[in-house]
C-alpha cells in the first residue's frame, strides 16, 4: 500500500521530464518563511536578504532553467505562534504555489510547518537555523532539511575545545528557547563526560533590559569563566555587557548565535580572549559571502544568514539539477548537489555551478558554510573555532 | 435592523469571505483559516462569558490556554518508564508532602483561632515542608531531566487518545481559575487585570521552566493525531479512488495518460490535506456548538439574568442578598475552562507544543480583540468576532504587504524610503488592530452584534 | 570571626551585584510607576499603553541624539541623549495628546467604567507599538556615548586592594540623579503649586474640584503632559543604561503596574517606594549567596549550594509574587492607595 503514491510519482516524474524538455523561461516562485514579527524580527531581515541575494544570482545568471527567474514570496512565521505560521505557509503552498520553502526560523514553527504543511503537501523546505536535536527525528519523507547543524554536535565540539585549553570548570547561560537549553543540555553532558564540571546553569530570556541579576548568580558561582549561548543581538549580548560592567567575568565561551564581529562593535569594554565555534571552514566562501551581504547593505556577518544564502542556493541548484521546478524534483535533486562528486561551488559562484548542471555535469555545493547533507537531510557541520583579537574573530582552528 | 437579519447578514459576509479566499488563494488555506477561526471563536466564547456576562477583565487569558495544551502533552503522550523509575518516586513524595501541607494548614486554619500563634505555626509548617520539598523535588527533577534530555527528559504522558485532552483540558484550566479566582477576584476590575496578566506570566514560566513536566522549551512534537495522517490517505487506494471519482471530469480532459497521472497525483497529495482539515473542521464545530448551546442557555436562564444584574449594579445585586464574589469566582472557573478546552484544541491541530510561543499580544489581548469588535455579551457575537480577527490577522499580512508594494511602486528600486516602509509591512498588522478596536468600541461599542436586551 | 578585608569584600559584592543595579532599575520602574500612578489618580484607569509611550520618547530621543551626533554635538562625559530628552518630551506630549483627543476624551465626557478606559488604552498600546516599529524598527539601538564608567570594577580592586571590585556606571548615576531632581520637582508641583494642588484635589474627590471652579479639561491636560515627560525621561534612561530595543518596553509594563500597585496606586509616594521595593526583591531574592556567605562564614562551613532562594528562571516572576502577596494582604497596598 505505501507504494502507491511513490509509484504515481514516479510516473508523474517521468511526465515531468518529457513536458519539461521545451519549458520556456519562466518565473518560478519560491517562499521565504522566516519570523519578520515576534522575538527574532531583528535577526530575520539579514536572514531573508541573504537567501533573496542567492535567489537574485541565479535569476541574473540567466543560465537557470533556460533563463528562468525567481520570484520571493515572503511570509511571516513569528517564530513563535505555530498557527500564523501554519496559516502562512498554507497560503505560499497551496495559494501562491510555490516551489520550495527556504525557512523556519525557530524550531517550534519549523516543526509545525514541516509536520503540518510542507510534508503533506509534499514541498521541500530547507532551514537555516532551526538547531533542535529534535528536529533529527521527525517523520519528513525526506522534504526537510536543513543547513544548519544540529546542536547535539556543536555541544561536544565546544566541551572538546575547552578541555584542550584546560578549562575544567565553568559557568553556563543559555537563552530560554529550545535552541539554547537544547545546546546547554548537549554541551553539559559532554563536558561532564570529559571530566568538566558546569558549576551553574542558568536560563536568561530574550528581550529584557536588565540582566544583572543573571549575572549577580552566574558569577557567584564561583566559576571563573562564562559560557554564553544565546542571540548576538539579544539577551546574549546583554549577559555579556552586565558581567563586563561588573566585573564578573573578563572573557566569554560563545557558540554560532553569538558570532560576529558586531559583537565585539556593539559591546563597550575588551573581549580580547573570547572564544566560540561557529558552523563552516575556513574557506573563502563564508569570507566571500560577507563581501557580499555588505555589498548588499545587510548585516555581512549576521547570525544564520550564511546558513539562509546556503539553503536558498540549494534550492536552486536543485532545480536545475532536475531540470524542473516541480516539487517532487526539487526534493530529489537535493542531496545530489549538496554532496560530493562534483565541482565545489562556493558563494558567488552559482552561475558557474548553474551552467556546469546544465550541461550534464555535477556539483558539490560548499557555500559558506561547508554543506554537506547526511541521510537525514542535515550537515553534520564542521566547525571554525573563532577567538577574538583586537577586535575581531579569527579563526583559531577547525573541527 | 433586527438582531437576527443582522447576525444572518454578518454571518452570511463571513462564508463569503472564506469562499473568497478558497477560490481566489486556495481551499486548503480557507480550510486552515477556518479551523482556527473556529477554535479562535470558542476562546473569544471563554472570555465573553467572563466580561460579557459578568463585567470580569481577565488579562490572563494565554494561561488557560496554555493550560489546555499542556493537558493534550500529558493525556496524549506516551508515558517514559525510564524517567517514572528514575525521578517518579521523589515526585510523588514531592506531591504527597504538598498535599499533607495543605491538609495540614487546612485543618489548623479550622481548628485554631486566629492570632499570632496560628501565623507562626503556619509559617512552620510551610518552611518545613518547603525544606522537605527541596530534599525530594529536586534530585527527582534531576534525574528525570537527564533521561535522554535531547528527546525526552520528562515523564511522559498517559497515552490516551488527544480527545480526551479536550475535556481534561477545560478541568485544568478551571482548577488553576479556581485558585486564581480565589486570590484575585473581588478586587476592581482594571486590578483583576493586572493581577491576572501578572498570574499568567507565572503560569507561563512554570511551564517553561520546569522541564520534568512537558519539556519546557525544548517542546512537545509529534502529539498523536484525532484524524488521519496525510501520508497515510495519499497511500490508501481507496483515497485514491474517491479523488479519482469526484474529480473524473476534470481528468477526463486530459489525454496524455502521463499528464493524467501528474495531475491525478497533484489532486490526491491536495485532497488529502483537504480531508485532514476537513475532519479537524467537523470535531471543531462540534465542540463550538454545543459550548454554544451552553452559554446560550445559561444566559437566557434565571443564572444568567442574575449575572448581568450582577454586572451592571453590583451594588444592587449585592443589596439584593446576592453573592457577588461567589457568582464571579464561578463565572470566572467556567470562562476559563472554556479557554482551556480551546487551547487543547489549538495544540492538538498544531501537534505540538510549545510553551514559548505563548505570549500576551497574541494570546491573550488579540483573543480581547475579537470579544469587543463581535459583540459582548452576546455569544454569536463572540463567535463572530472570532472568525473576523483570525481571519484578518491572518489576511492582513499578504494585505500589508500589498499595500506597501502599492505605495512603493513609484519609488524607485532601492530607495531607502521604499525599502524601508516594504521591511515595515509586518508591523501594520498590530497598527490595524488597534486601530480596529479603538473603532469599534468609539463607534459601535457593543461591538458587531450587539448585546440584546430584553425589555420586559 | 571573619577578617575585616572580608566584611569588606562581601559588602562590595553586595554593592555590585545587588545594590547598584536595584538602585538604577528601581530609579527607572519608579519613574515608570509614577506616570501610572498620577494618570491612575487622575484620570482613573489603568493605562496599558504606559510601556509603549516609553518606548516612543525614548524613540524620538534616540533620532535626535543621532541627528546631534552627526552635527558633532557632544556634552562631554555625559550622553548626548540628555540634550535630546527637551524634544523628546515635546513628541511624546504631542502623541499622549492625539491620543487624548480623538480616543480617551470621548470616553471621559461618557463617564465610561474605568474598565472600559482601560480596554481603550490597549489598543492605543497596539497602535503605539506599531507607530515605533515602523519608524525605527524592532532593532536594538545605540546611542549612548560620553564616558561609561565613573569607577571600573578593576581599577577599584586595583586601588583598594580587595578581591572584589565595585562598577559604578555613569548612566546609573544619571538615572539615580535624573529621579531625584524629577521626583523632587513633581512633589514641589503637587504639594505647593495651585496647578498641583487643583490636581490632587481632583483626584482626592472629582466633584467637590469641581465644585470649586477647577478646571477639569486643563487638569486632564497637564496630567497627560507629566505623564508623558515621565514616561519619556524613564524610557531615555532605561535605554541608556541597558539598551534601546521596542519590545523591552512593553515588558516593563508589568513590573511598573507591580509597583504602582505594590505601592499603592493614586500615590506618588508609593509608586517610588513601590518600584525599589520590586527592584530590590527581584535581585536579593535570586541573587546567588554562595560567594558572599564564603567570605563571611569560617573556613570549612562555606555552603556548597548556590544558596539562591530563586533562580533566576523565574526572576520577572517575583514582581508578581509581591504583586499577588500585597494584594491579598493589603490591597490597598503599602502607601494607602485610594481606590480599590
Amino acid at each position: 500500500m505505501k507504494l502507491k503514491l511513490t509509484a504515481l510519482a514516479s510516473a508523474a516524474l517521468l511526465a515531468s521530464a518529457i513536458g519539461s524538455t521545451a519549458h520556456a523561461a519562466d518565473e518560478i516562485k519560491v517562499g521565504i518563511i522566516l519570523g519578520f514579527t515576534g522575538p527574532i524580527e531583528s535577526l530575520t531581515p539579514d536572514m531573508a536578504a541573504a537567501a533573496e541575494l542567492a535567489f537574485k544570482e541565479a535569476s541574473d545568471s540567466g543560465k537557470l532553467l533556460d533563463g528562468s527567474t525567481i520570484a520571493v514570496e515572503r511570509a511571516d512565521s513569528t517564530c513563535v505562534d505555530a498557527a500564523a505560521a501554519t496559516a502562512a505557509g498554507e497560503r505560499l503552498i497551496s495559494s501562491e504555489n510555490v516551489a520550495a520553502i527556504m525557512g523556519a526560523d525557530c524550531s517550534g514553527v519549523t516543526t509545525a510547518l514541516a509536520n503540518n504543511v510542507a510534508v503533506p503537501n509534499g514541498v521541500v523546505m530547507i532551514s537555516p537555523s532551526a538547531t533542535s536535536p529534535a528536529l533529527t527525528t521527525i517523520e519528513d519523507n525526506g522534504f526537510f532539511f536543513r543547513t544548519a547543524p544540529s546542536d547535539a554536535r556543536q555541544g561536544q565540539v565546544l566541551a572538546d575545545i575547552l578541555i584542550a585549553r584546560d578549562i575544567k570548570e565553568i559557568a553556563v547561560t543559555y537563552t530560554n528557547n529550545d535552541y539554547g537549553k537544547g545546546l546547554a543540555d548537549s554541551f553539559g553532558e559532554a563536558f561532564a563526560a570529559l571530566g568538566g564540571e558546569v558549576a551553574i546553569s542558568a536560563a536568561h530570556e530574550d528581550g529584557k533590559g536588565d540582566y544583572s541579576a543573571e549575572v549577580g548568580a552566574l558569577s557567584a558561582s564561583g566559576a571563573p569563566e562564562l559560557a554564553v549561548f544565546g542571540y548576538i543581538d539579544q539577551g546574549g549580548r546583554g549577559i555579556i555587557q552586565a558581567a563586563l560592567d561588573s566585573g564578573a567575568f573578563e572573557r566569554f565561551i560563545v557558540a554560532d548565535g553569538m558570532i560576529g564581529d558586531s559583537l565585539a562593535e556593539n559591546v563597550d569594554g575588551d573581549l580580547t580572549g573570547t572564544f566560540g565555534t561557529l558552523p563552516g571552514n575556513e574557506s573563502d566562501g563564508a569570507a566571500k559571502l560577507t563581501e557580499m551581504l555588505t555589498e548588499a547593505g545587510a548585516k555581512g556577518d549576521g547570525p544564520f544568514t550564511a546558513e539562509s544564502y546556503d539553503a536558498a542556493a540549494l534550492i536552486v541548484l536543485a532545480m536545475q539539477k532536475g531540470g524542473s521546478a516541480d516539487r517532487e524534483s526539487i526534493q530529489a535533486n537535493i542531496m545530489a548537489v549538496a554532496n560530493e562528486p562534483g565541482e565545489k561551488i562556493f558563494p558567488g559562484e552559482l552561475a558557474k555551478a548553474l551552467e556546469i548542471l546544465a550541461e550534464g555535469g555535477d556539483v558539490d555545493y560548499e557555500g559558506a558554510t561547508t554543506v554537506k547533507l547526511d541521510d537525514v537531510g542535515e550537515t553534520a557541520g564542521t566547525y571554525k573555532e573563532l577567538e577574538i583579537v583586537d577586535g575581531k574573530f579569527d579563526t583559531v582552528k577547525i573541527h | 435592523m433586527n438582531h437576527g437579519l443582522r447576525a444572518t447578514l454578518a454571518f452570511t459576509f463571513m462564508a463569503a469571505m472564506l469562499l473568497a479566499v478558497g477560490f481566489g488563494q486556495s481551499w486548503n488555506l480557507a480550510l486552515a483559516i477556518l479551523n482556527l477561526c473556529l477554535i479562535s471563536a470558542v476562546m473569544s466564547l471563554g472570555v465573553n462569558i467572563q466580561w460579557g456576562y459578568a463585567g470580569l477583565f481577565n488579562a490572563g487569558v494565554m494561561a488557560f490556554t496554555a493550560l489546555g495544551g499542556l493537558a493534550a502533552v500529558l493525556i496524549s503522550v506516551a508515558p517514559v518508564p525510564e524517567a517514572w523509575a528514575a525521578g517518579g518516586l521523589n515526585m510523588g513524595l514531592a506531591v504527597l508532602i504538598i498535599a499533607a501541607t495543605v491538609a495540614l494548614i487546612y485543618v489548623l486554619r479550622k481548628s485554631l483561632p486566629g492570632g499570632a500563634l496560628r501565623k507562626l505555626i503556619t509559617a512552620i509548617i510551610v518552611i518545613a515542608s518547603l525544606y522537605l520539598l527541596r530534599k525530594f523535588y529536586s534530585p527527582g527533577v534531576e534525574a528525570i531531566e537527564a533521561v535522554n534530555p535531547a528527546k525526552t527528559g520528562y515523564l511522559g504522558g498517559l497515552g490516551m487518545p488527544i480527545v480526551l485532552a479536550w475535556l481534561i483540558g477545560g478541568l485544568f484550566a478551571a482548577a488553576v481559575a479556581w485558585i486564581i479566582g480565589k486570590v484575585s477576584l473581588g478586587l476592581r476590575a482594571d486590578y483583576l487585570a493586572i493581577a491576572t496578566l501578572g498570574i499568567s506570566e507565572i503560569v507561563i514560566a512554570i511551564i517553561k521552566n520546569e522541564d520534568w513536566l512537558a519539556r519546557g522549551v525544548k517542546n512537545v512534537s509529534g502529539l498523536k493525531r484525532p484524524v488521519p495522517y496525510e501520508y497515510n490517505l495519499q497511500n490508501s487506494q481507496w483515497f485514491i479512488d474517491l479523488v479519482e471519482k469526484i474529480s473524473a471530469s476534470k481528468l477526463a480532459a486530459l489525454t496524455d495518460p502521463a499528464a493524467k497521472q501528474a495531475a491525478l497525483q497533484q489532486l490526491v497529495i491536495e485532497s488529502s490535506s483537504i480531508f485532514v482539515k476537513l475532519s479537524y473542521s467537523v470535531l471543531f464545530t462540534v465542540v463550538l456548538l454545543i459550548i454554544l448551546w451552553f452559554c446560550t442557555r445559561a444566559l437566557n436562564s434565571p443564572w444568567g439574568r442574575m449575572m448581568r444584574a450582577i454586572r451592571d449594579n453590583e451594588e444592587a445585586a449585592n443589596a439584593m442578598g446576592k453573592d457577588v464574589t461567589g457568582r464571579h469566582l464561578q463565572v470566572f472557573v467556567l470562562g476559563c475552562a472554556v479557554l482551556g478546552i480551546a487551547g487543547a484544541m489549538l495544540t492538538t491541530l498544531d501537534g505540538q507544543f510549545t510553551p514559548a510561543s505563548y505570549q500576551p499580544l497574541r494570546y491573550t489581548f488579540l483573543i480581547w480583540v475579537m470579544v469587543i469588535v463581535g459583540g459582548s455579551g452576546n455569544n454569536l457575537g463572540a463567535v463572530l468576532g472570532g472568525f473576523l480577527i483570525w481571519f484578518t490577522w491572518i489576511e492582513a499580512e499578504p494585505a500589508s504587504l500589498f499595500l506597501m508594494e502599492l505605495i512603493t511602486a513609484p519609488m524607485a528600486e532601492g530607495n531607502a524610503i521604499r525599502e524601508h516602509l516594504l521591511e515595515s509591512a509586518p508591523h501594520l498588522r498590530l497598527f490595524l488592530m488597534g486601530l480596529v478596536l479603538l473603532l469599534v468600541l468609539r463607534f459601535s461599542p457593543g461591538g458587531l452584534l450587539p448585546e440584546r436586551v430584553r425589555h420586559v | 570571626m571573619p577578617e575585616t578585608t572580608d566584611i569588606l569584600n562581601a559588602l562590595v559584592l553586595f554593592g555590585n551585584f545587588v545594590f547598584m543595579p536595584a538602585l538604577s532599575y528601581g530609579s527607572q520602574l519608579a519613574l515608570g510607576a509614577l506616570g501610572v500612578t498620577l494618570l491612575f489618580g487622575i484620570l482613573r484607569f489603568a493605562n496599558f499603553a504606559h510601556g509603549d509611550t516609553m518606548a516612543f520618547g525614548a524613540m524620538v530621543a534616540v533620532l535626535v541624539t543621532w541627528w546631534l551626533q552627526s552635527l558633532g554635538v557632544s556634552l562631554g562625559p555625559l550622553p548626548t541623549a540628555l540634550l535630546a530628552l527637551p524634544v523628546a518630551i515635546l513628541a511624546t506630549s504631542l502623541l499622549v495628546l492625539l491620543f487624548d483627543k480623538y480616543v480617551y476624551r470621548y470616553y471621559r465626557k461618557q463617564k465610561s467604567p474605568p474598565v472600559m478606559l482601560a480596554i481603550v488604552s490597549v489598543g492605543v498600546m497596539f497602535m503605539t507599538n506599531a507607530i515605533v516599529r515602523f519608524i525605527i524598527g524592532p532593532d536594538d539601538q545605540r546611542f549612548s556615548d560620553g564616558q561609561k564608567f565613573l569607577v571600573r570594577a578593576r581599577d577599584f580592586k586595583e586601588a583598594t586592594g580587595l578581591n572584589e571590585g565595585i562598577a559604578i556606571k555613569t548612566s546609573s548615576v544619571i538615572t539615580i540623579v535624573v529621579t531625584v531632581v524629577v521626583v523632587v520637582a513633581l512633589f514641589w508641583f503637587l504639594n505647593r503649586s495651585k496647578t498641583g494642588k487643583a490636581m490632587r484635589a481632583f483626584s482626592d474627590n472629582e466633584d467637590l474640584a469641581l465644585l470649586s471652579g477647577v478646571n477639569p479639561d486643563r487638569i486632564v491636560l497637564i496630567t497627560w503632559l507629566i505623564t508623558a515627560a515621565l514616561a519619556t525621561i524613564a524610557g531615555v534612561l532605561y535605554g541608556l543604561d541597558k539598551s534601546f530595543k521596542p519590545f523591552t518596553y512593553f515588558q516593563m509594563l508589568l513590573p511598573i503596574f507591580a509597583a504602582a500597585i505594590v505601592g499603592g496606586i493614586g500615590q506618588p509616594v508609593g509608586a517610588i517606594l513601590g518600584g525599589y521595593i520590586i527592584a530590590f526583591s527581584e535581585l536579593a531574592v535570586t541573587y546567588a549567596y554562595k560567594k558572599f556567605f564564603r567570605y563571611l562564614l569560617p573556613e570549612g562551613s562555606e555552603p556548597d549550594s548556590l544558596v539562591q532562594l530563586l533562580s533566576t528562571d523565574y526572576k520577572f516572576a517575583v514582581s508578581f509574587i509581591i504583586l499577588v502577596v500585597v494584594l491579598l494582604v493589603r490591597p490597598t497596598g503599602i502607601v494607602k492607595g485610594k481606590v480599590i
